[in-house]
């Protein structure tokens, strides 16, 4: 039985790809989207998942840093 | 006995505390006031016309006009109180001696620097002699605009009544005295005054007012610089500039500037001056009430006209020169042949121990050093012997270590623990610290003044007696908002060096900062994403990226023959990157004998190049010989930390070219962490003194070595 799942392959440095995996495995969408794991800088996730990671990347990240006009 | 100096001790507390709340208000009362002292029309045009853009920047083009010859003024007046001077103007160095001394540095970077006009910062203006009218006109003529009205209202505000009646203790009794005779009178009305009023006798009515006059002469004697003057690469430098440019410069800012910088000189010019004397036991109720009555009291004191306190004999050796900075921060000090209270700022390794030691030596009276560890006490008392005459007969340490005997000695240099200390101390101790509340102390020095403030520390003002209080710091900045305080425990800033200019004289090394991004590896990122708590910052700090960037970079550096000091906080960290790499460490627990016995080795062992230390090492560890700094991991966003750390570094070096770096301070910061905030937080203390971190993501030669 063979399955078929369309998916995205994803390519980030090492780190980012364990803040996915992070994303992952927290659900932090609600649900897993990590398909397969497939090497340092690599990963293939669903590709519905795509807008939403679009979406929310980068305010996840933000929130990481540090707000600079901060006095 | 004890028990009635306590209580008076207390008392003092209160009364400073409520002296506390009543600068509270002022400073609170102050801004609102500038609100509304600000003509409506200013402040609305400001804020419709001028809608703050996307990067928050404000337009004031319809409020201020421009003047003709702005090209050839140095400075913008911003109606929010912050000034802008432009660091390439031709006048420069005046606009800038001028600007340190009526408000505070906010940022200096290369071109444009900002300062900020604050209640406290013209307070301090005015407590070493600068008058409201002269402020507001030397502003006006060197602004490119003209003046906004709030500013002027603002100065008028604050310098009115500060600083015209000052608290002089001269012939061991205390006077009220003012330049201005129709103060006096006002403040004699007042009956709470009165009361404290010494009077001959009962009948005695309107005389007592004592006519006086003040030499405007400094008691600053220096010893004069055999040959040349050390400064003169830089005067000569100006001066040319200066001669270059001066058609464009309007006549009337150096003609002002001139009036300004006669009064600065050592003319000796008398000043009438009124006073009446105050009963010694009321000084606390009159200097609240005088508070009340919005004439705060700037306490000076007569050294030289103190005669029960006995005099020391102590001079500065012959062949101590000062630099001209460390000159002129002391002529804020003892600009009228008396002493100030305040705190002076220098950068770390620019010699403020120098500074202090002859403020002793001015003085000449009793004098208590108080140092934040047993290191830098060390440290003091031989700087003491260094650049002084005195020696161990009259210097003592009072230390949990030290075999001293402090009693009835001159100088005597102590820790800010080892007084505020509130357990039980031994007998001997206890015998001291008796002695040392029944003195009267000629001055006290106090350094990292900063730390004051803490409340555990603020008690060492209430149990000892001294008449002038110094305050020394690099770093005016704590991450609380307590810094404002040090205004009224100690007194207003007096000096405030600039680290670019001394950097640019030589007088300070050179420093390249960078910050070197290490990519935390998978396995620990993974595992920094899944913890929640304080091992977080463990699993960065230990980030086995960052250990090969720190020992690519000691490798690096050992071979230049640099010596290196690498800082970590944490201590497991600490110990297991010394550990691998087989160096020294010291930390809070290391004895003191190692850690002497570590720090001597490092400065004259060639085959120590490297020691890895903990905070222990962050203020007054004297280590001349080092020149690269590299920190694995800090105190959180603490600035003051990550300025006083690169102080280590900062004393110059050796047939050094002031044109080159001679210094490198590196902070290894794991990326995608909470140390890159951290690190952001940490900079903008040396940022806004106007150094610049280069980001280093790969070092150059890493895949090579091995």
């Amino acid at each position: 039985m063979v399955n078929v799942t369309k998916g995205i392959l994803v390519e980030c440095d090492p780190a980012m790809k364990q803040f996915l995996l992070h994303l992952d495995d927290t659900e932090a969408f609600g649900r897993k989207f990590v398909i397969q794991d497939l090497g340092e800088n690599c990963l293939f996730i669903s590709s519905d998942i795509l807008e939403t990671l679009q979406d929310k990347i980068d305010d996840i990240m933000d929130r990481l840093s540090f707000p600079l006009a901060e006095k | 006995m004890f028990d009635t100096k306590e209580r008076k001790a207390k008392k003092r507390q209160k009364v400073e505390l409520e002296a506390a709340e009543e600068y509270d208000d002022f400073e609170e009362e102050s801004p609102q006031d500038v609100k509304s002292a600000v003509p409506e029309s200013a402040t609305r045009q400001v804020d419709d016309s001028a809608k703050e853009d996307e990067f928050g920047a404000k337009d004031y083009r319809t409020t201020l006009d421009l003047k003709n010859d702005h090209n050839s003024r140095p400075l913008f007046v911003a109606p929010n109180g912050h000034i802008f001077l432009e660091s390439f103007s031709p006048v420069y160095k005046h606009a800038h001696d001028f600007l340190i001394a009526i408000s505070e540095p906010v940022c200096r970077p290369q071109f444009v620097h900002e300062y900020k006009l604050t209640a406290y910062s013209l307070y301090a203006a005015v407590s070493v002699g600068l008058e409201t009218n002269d402020i507001i006109e030397y502003l006006r003529r060197l602004c490119k605009t003209s003046l906004p009205n709030g500013i002027e209202e603002f100065i008028k505000l604050c310098t009115l009544s500060y600083g015209k009646v000052k608290l002089v203790l001269k012939h061991n009794k205390y006077y009220v005295e003012s330049m201005h005779p129709e103060v006096i009178q006002q403040l004699l009305k007042d009956p709470v005054i009165q009361e404290c009023r010494f009077r001959l006798s009962a009948e005695e009515s309107e005389g007592g007012i004592v006519e006086g006059q003040v030499s405007n002469k400094s008691a600053l004697q220096l010893n004069k610089p055999a040959n040349g003057n050390p400064d003169q690469p830089g005067t000569s430098a100006d001066g040319t500039t200066d001669g270059a440019e001066q058609p464009t410069v309007p006549s009337d800012i150096f003609d002002y500037y001139d009036k300004m910088d006669r009064e600065d000189e050592d003319e000796t010019e008398d000043l009438k001056t009124v006073s009446f004397e105050v009963k010694a036991e009321h000084i606390e109720t009159m200097q609240k009430r005088c508070i009340e009555l919005e004439f705060p009291l700037l306490a000076e004191y007569d050294f030289k006209n103190d005669t029960i306190n006995p005099d020391i004999n102590i001079d500065l050796k012959p062949s101590t020169v000062l630099r001209p900075y460390q000159e002129k921060s002391l002529r804020k000090m003892f600009g009228n042949g008396r002493a100030r209270s305040g705190v002076i700022v220098l950068p770390c390794g620019a010699g403020k121990t120098l500074v202090g030691v002859t403020a002793a030596c001015t003085v000449r009276k009793r004098c208590l050093v108080l140092a934040t560890s047993g290191v830098s006490v060390e440290q003091w008392r031989s700087q003491f012997k260094m650049w002084s005459t005195a020696d161990d007969s009259i210097i003592c340490r009072f230390t949990s270590d030290a075999k001293d005997k402090p009693i009835g000695c001159s100088i005597c240099i102590s820790t800010y623990s080892m007084l505020a200390h509130s357990m039980k101390r031994s007998w001997e101790a206890e015998r001291v610290m008796e002695w040392m509340q029944s003195q009267e102390w000629g001055i006290m020095l106090l350094d990292e003044v900063q730390t004051i403030p803490a409340k555990m520390f603020r008690r060492v003002l209430t149990i000892v007696n001294a008449h002038t209080k110094l305050g020394l710091t690099a770093t005016l900045v704590r991450e609380d908002d307590k810094i404002a305080d040090l205004n009224f425990l100690i007194g207003p800033k007096l000096y405030e060096a600039n680290w670019m200019e001394l950097q640019n004289k030589g007088y300070i090394a050179r420093v390249q900062c960078a910050e070197v991004w290490c990519p935390m590896n998978p396995e620990f990122y993974r595992e920094y994403l899944n913890t929640k708590s304080m091992k977080k910052l463990l699993l960065a700090v230990n980030n086995p990226n960052k250990f090969r960037n720190c020992q690519f970079l000691i490798k690096y550096h050992e071979r230049r023959n640099d010596k290196i000091i690498v800082f970590s906080d944490n201590v497991f960290a600490l110990k297991s990157y010394a550990i691998k790499l087989n160096k020294p460490y010291l930390y809070g627990p290391t004895s003191q004998g190692e850690r002497m016995q570590v720090l001597q080795n490092f400065v004259h062992n060639p085959k120590v190049n490297t020691i890895f230390v903990s905070k222990v090492a962050d203020t007054s560890f004297d280590l001349p010989e080092a020149n690269v700094l590299i920190q694995i991991s800090a105190h959180g966003g603490s600035r003051r930390q990550e300025a006083q750390r690169m102080g280590r570094i900062l004393r110059a070096k050796k047939g050094a070219i002031a044109e080159e770096y001679n210094a490198f301070f590196y902070t290894l910061v794991s990326q995608d962490t909470l140390e890159v905030h951290y690190s952001l937080k940490r900079q903008r203390f040396l940022v806004n003194q106007g150094y610049s971190y280069k980001v280093i993501t790969k070092l150059a030669g890493m895949e090579t070595v091995n």
